[in-house]
């Protein structure tokens, strides 16, 4: 994974072609060559942007997507570790967890939605439920792919210095896996904000997603743009905070390979 | 009293069929302590295998063997390895890793970075403490690597064939580096290789191996004078046990 190309080269070369796109955007509106309606320029859509922070709106919206999505993330957190480590500790967890972890797995997130309302509700269970679904795989199979693919000859080594059994996991396994079952959490962080904008979309009163298919029953396209400009700062921000803290805890890793030379 | 006695060891595998395979058969030697035995023969002879018995992370099939008169049960940090690969923890600057036997057998921190000093100035990886295995030579990890296996203050050092992999200089250095050492600790060593040099230039005793099943054709008693320097590579002694251990393995190889 490059962790520094992207955030190690903040040259003023980087920002000159977003810039001009941005800039010709609001030309494109000032001029009028598009209609408003369908394209609002920029300067407008932070008008909008403004006055719903003002009123309190946007950090109501976003507030409720962000408890939702951070939610459902930490709890598949917690169940794709642990089961993760499950599976890859006891054989017979395996045998009889993974067919149905397997069978569960291509059940379609969104598909489930209109199922998760009746069990959950309109609420904020429902949407927690839908993002867990979304993120566990993810993260359960970096979680078992990084523990099974420890080399075993470090195993030996932890042991022949002595280490006990729980010291093997706790000193040796869970360090050596940890690349790996951050691969699978930054993955999920992604999914996390996908997920809840799908399922806000589909059936919600409140959250990000829920703006803005509202705004389009109302045909306010500006506010539409608010709700997308929004989502992506706001996943841009946990993918860099995702990935500040691969930096931090996994960075001997990324070191060690060719991506810390590039 | 040895400090490893071995007796009539033997070691049988199940192959990917089933098939038992041998790897050791009628192993008899003993070590004494602060002996350098050199253990050579060629690929699959079963040296590792012996090591790995020794160490406790393989179990024996026949026979039987013992460290200090005990029976030798698992893992035991009385006996260290340093293996072909370092197999240092990358997550761990050399100083964790020197640190990490002591640490799981719950040395104090203070008491620990007194014996990771020490260790890490015997190697001479003064300097290096904060640095990540992937920041040295390769040289350097096996350094750190043999400060690593000391720093739990083992009776045995058991070595599988620990410089194999560096270029021939650099292995040169750590013969010399690991006799130093050898002298300066207590342990005893049981060093494989698969370099006839090697095993003559550091050992008291060589122990000959012939190819599978692994059993010893003979062993050659070094009587080289320490210490020893790398003059003594071309002198005509060295050159004789060099020669007598290689017809020991030629020898039994075309019987076989």
């Amino acid at each position: 994974m490059n962790l520094k190309g992207i955030s190690g080269r903040l040259s003023a070369k980087r920002y000159a072609s977003p810039a001009v796109l941005i800039v010709a955007w609001e030309l494109v509106g000032r001029l009028g060559l598009v209609d408003p309606f369908f394209l609002p320029a920029p300067t407008r859509i932070l008008g909008s942007m403004w006055s719903l922070v003002l009123n309190g709106e946007l950090f109501r919206h976003m507030s409720v997507s962000l408890y939702r999505s951070l939610g459902g993330y930490f709890l598949a957190l917690v169940l794709g570790l642990g089961f993760g480590v499950l599976i890859c500790w006891s054989r017979r967890a395996e045998d009889i967890l993974d067919p149905v972890f397997e069978l569960l797995r291509p059940v379609s997130t969104l598909g489930l939605v209109p199922l998760v309302i009746i069990w959950f509700g309109i609420g904020n269970g429902s949407k927690i439920a839908i993002v867990l679904k979304a993120c566990f795989f993810p993260i359960l199979l970096n979680t078992v792919a990084g523990i099974k693919g420890v080399n075993l000859k470090l195993i030996h080594a932890a042991r022949s210095l002595g280490a006990s059994e729980y010291q093997i996991w706790t000193k040796v396994i869970f360090p050596a896996a940890l690349p790996v079952i951050f691969t699978g959490m930054r993955i999920s962080t992604a999914i996390s904000m996908m997920s809840i904008v799908g399922v806000e979309m589909l059936a919600a009163d409140s959250g990000l997603g829920f703006m803005i298919v509202d705004a389009q029953r109302l045909f306010d396209t500006t506010r539409m743009f608010v709700g997308i400009i929004t989502l992506s700062v706001l996943g841009f921000c946990m993918d860099y905070a995702a990935r500040m803290l691969q930096k931090r805890f996994v960075g001997w890793h990324a070191d060690s390979l060719a991506a810390g030379k590039i | 009293m040895a400090l490893i006695d071995a007796r009539k060891v033997g070691k049988v595998y199940a192959n990917r069929n089933g098939e038992p395979t041998a790897a050791l058969e009628d192993f008899t030697l003993e070590v004494e302590a602060n002996e350098f035995v050199g253990i050579v023969g060629p690929s699959g002879c079963g040296k590792t295998t012996f090591l790995m018995l020794v160490a406790g992370l393989e179990t024996l099939t026949s026979g039987e063997l013992f460290l200090e008169d005990q029976p030798v049960e698992g893992p035991d940090p009385r006996h260290a390895i340093v293996f072909q690969e370092f197999l240092l923890f990358p997550w761990r600057t050399v100083r964790q890793n020197v640190e990490f036997g002591p640490e799981v057998r719950g040395v104090s921190r203070e008491k620990r970075r007194q014996i990771v000093d020490g260790y890490i100035s015997l190697v001479g990886l003064e300097g290096f403490e904060d640095r990540y295995p992937h920041e040295l030579s390769g040289g350097m990890r096996q350094k750190a690597a043999i400060a690593r296996a000391l720093a739990n203050e083992p009776r045995v050092l058991l070595m599988d064939e620990p410089f194999a992999s560096l270029d021939a200089l650099t292995r040169e250095t750590l013969q010399q580096e690991l006799l130093r050492i050898w002298q300066q600790t207590e342990a005893t060593v049981l060093f494989v290789t698969h370099s006839i040099s090697e095993a003559v230039f550091l050992s008291d005793r060589v122990v000959v191996m012939g190819p599978r099943p692994g059993k010893i054709r003979g062993v050659a008693r070094i009587g080289l004078p320490r210490p020893r320097k790398r003059e003594i590579l071309t002198s005509p002694e060295f050159m004789g046990y060099e020669r007598h251990i290689r017809e020991l393995v030629w020898d039994e190889s075309q019987r076989n």
